[in-house]
């Protein structure tokens, strides 16, 4: 955990805690996500019982554009769209259907897509966002957080946004000052939530 | 006759000598592996032909080793079939005292996460007491095994080794009755065990059961089974051939105190029971022939000298 910039697991029980804080590395590792977090402070307290993961995000990059990874020539009521990367053709593809309609998006190989719209329509094409891998991130995150928390911990509340994210856990109903709680703990961070 | 379990390694080639020899000797093999060029035996065989044994196999390229879990099934229970659990934890203990000889099936339990949800279920019990052993893997919080565990050993009748991640004094400590055998250290984890130090938590865990088994083998051996389950295995594999249909990788799994024959239990029940040991003398006079819960397995439960007055 070398690339986070804080790091800490508080628990009661020192061996447990202990245990914790490899269980999350490993984890956050396996998904790929240590290079997203930058503070991380994870607190257990298995006699409530309780699981509170609250951290920050580094900066996050930024949406994807059609210009990112495509290029648009225009003839006439022509368009054609040349995929640089693949990854995206999906999520622009459902993008366009809605848009202009199946009838009016062709796509006769994986590298091409065929507009048939007026200047008007084709007007700021490039700056479609296509898509956000902030969303995803921070899903991942989440999920990565439900795989490090104790198992049997139903009762669950999330949050993430603006750079910042929580999870809390517990087998039973969650307390009621849950709120103040996850709030300490940012501020342990040194952080606001 | 001292029948010792161990496990012969060797290339395929004339391996069938080995096997002959095994058998001509008195001895029995559990369960044969081909796995590419080379053939794994487990096998019990008189101590005092090891040498034996050694020498016939050499040229053939054979090792024979010590394994003193062969003929015994242990259940490994994990308190769930989750991410969380596996494969790490729960697959790599399962492996590793499968290494040794034993057959272990791996139990995952329906609710058994959790401090106050957790629960073991009638299936699970039975299914768990049909083993010769548990091993229970729970996780690494004190609080949470103290509060947990009575629960989740209620009516097990079988030794319990209990793993949890606390250390060994620590998980003495809180479980009241005490267990057989208790291994520190071996919690929860998501890795995979491949350091030394972690390689030799499981030996720990292996050393553990290997203790446990061995005080039942005493134990039992103040009374001994009418007949041993090794030879009984021999006698259902000669006498009733649809068990060399079953595809399982042992179609008649020995036990320390039975089998546990992958046939289904109406249909071969009653041929079982009748079909003949010694002159005059049944399956079903030695043993009981129960319906197991695993699938519609048989279990085969063989009764103590005590009971029967006769050894075959």
């Amino acid at each position: 955990m070398e690339a986070v910039e804080y790091f800490e697991v508080e628990c009661p029980e020192k061996a447990g805690g202990e245990y914790y804080s490899r269980i999350a590395d490993v984890v956050l590792l396996d998904h790929n996500l240590i290079r997203v977090i930058q503070k991380l402070h994870i607190f257990i307290d298995p006699r409530v019982p309780l699981f509170i993961a609250t951290g920050i995000t580094r900066k996050l990059p930024g949406t994807v554009k059609v210009r990112d990874f495509s290029d648009v020539n225009r003839k006439e009521r022509k368009v054609t769209i040349s995929i640089g990367d693949e990854a995206y053709l999906a999520p622009l593809l459902r993008i366009l259907w809605e848009k202009f309609g199946k009838e009016r998006v062709e796509q006769p190989d994986r590298f091409t897509i065929m507009l048939d719209i007026g200047d008007d329509e084709s007007e700021g094409l490039e700056e479609i966002p296509v898509f956000d891998p902030s969303e995803s991130i921070y899903k991942d995150l989440i999920y990565a957080l439900q795989v490090i928390q104790p198992e049997g911990f139903k009762v669950r509340r999330q949050y993430y946004g603006n750079g910042r994210f929580y999870l809390v856990a517990s087998e039973d109903t969650l307390p009621e000052d849950i709120e103040d709680m996850v709030r300490e703990k940012f501020s342990l961070m040194g952080e606001r939530l | 006759m001292i029948l010792v379990p161990v496990t012969y390694k060797g290339g395929i080639y004339r391996h069938d000598e080995i096997i002959d020899l095994i058998e001509d000797l008195g001895g029995y093999i559990i369960q044969k592996h081909i796995i590419a060029q080379e053939v794994v035996l487990q096998a019990l065989v008189p101590k005092e032909d090891i040498d034996l044994i050694r020498k016939v196999g050499k040229p053939l390229t054979g090792e024979i080793t010590p394994s003193p879990l062969v003929g015994t099934e242990i259940a490994v229970v994990t308190m769930s079939l989750e991410i969380h659990h596996l494969p790490h934890a729960s697959c790599d203990v399962a492996e590793y005292i499968r290494r040794f000889g034993a057959k272990t099936n791996m139990v995952g339990l329906a609710r058994g996460f959790g401090k106050r949800i957790a629960q073991l279920n009638d299936e699970e019990r039975d299914v768990i007491n049909e083993h010769d052993l548990a091993v229970y893997l729970l996780g690494d919080f004190e609080t949470c095994i103290e509060q947990k565990f009575p629960v989740l050993r209620r009516g097990i009748d079988v030794p319990i080794v209990l793993c949890g991640g606390p250390p060994v004094e620590a998980l003495r400590a809180i479980i009241d009755p005490p267990v057989d055998g208790y291994v520190g250290g071996v919690g929860r984890f998501m890795h995979r065990t491949k350091e030394a130090e972690e390689i030799s938590r499981l030996d720990d865990v292996v050393a553990e059961v290997t203790r446990v088994l061995d005080r039942k083998r005493e134990e039992m051996a103040k009374d001994p089974l009418s007949i041993s389950p090794a030879r009984l295995m021999d006698i259902i594999s000669e006498k009733i051939d649809d068990i060399h249909e079953v595809l399982s990788p042992t179609p008649i799994t020995v036990q320390m105190t039975g089998l546990r024959v992958k046939l289904p239990y109406d249909a071969y029940a009653s041929r079982l029971r009748a079909t003949v040991v010694d002159e005059g003398v049944t399956i079903g006079d030695l043993a009981e022939v129960l319906p197991s819960r695993m699938r519609d397995y048989i279990l085969v439960r063989i009764k103590p000298f005590s009971e029967t007055n006769m050894m075959v």
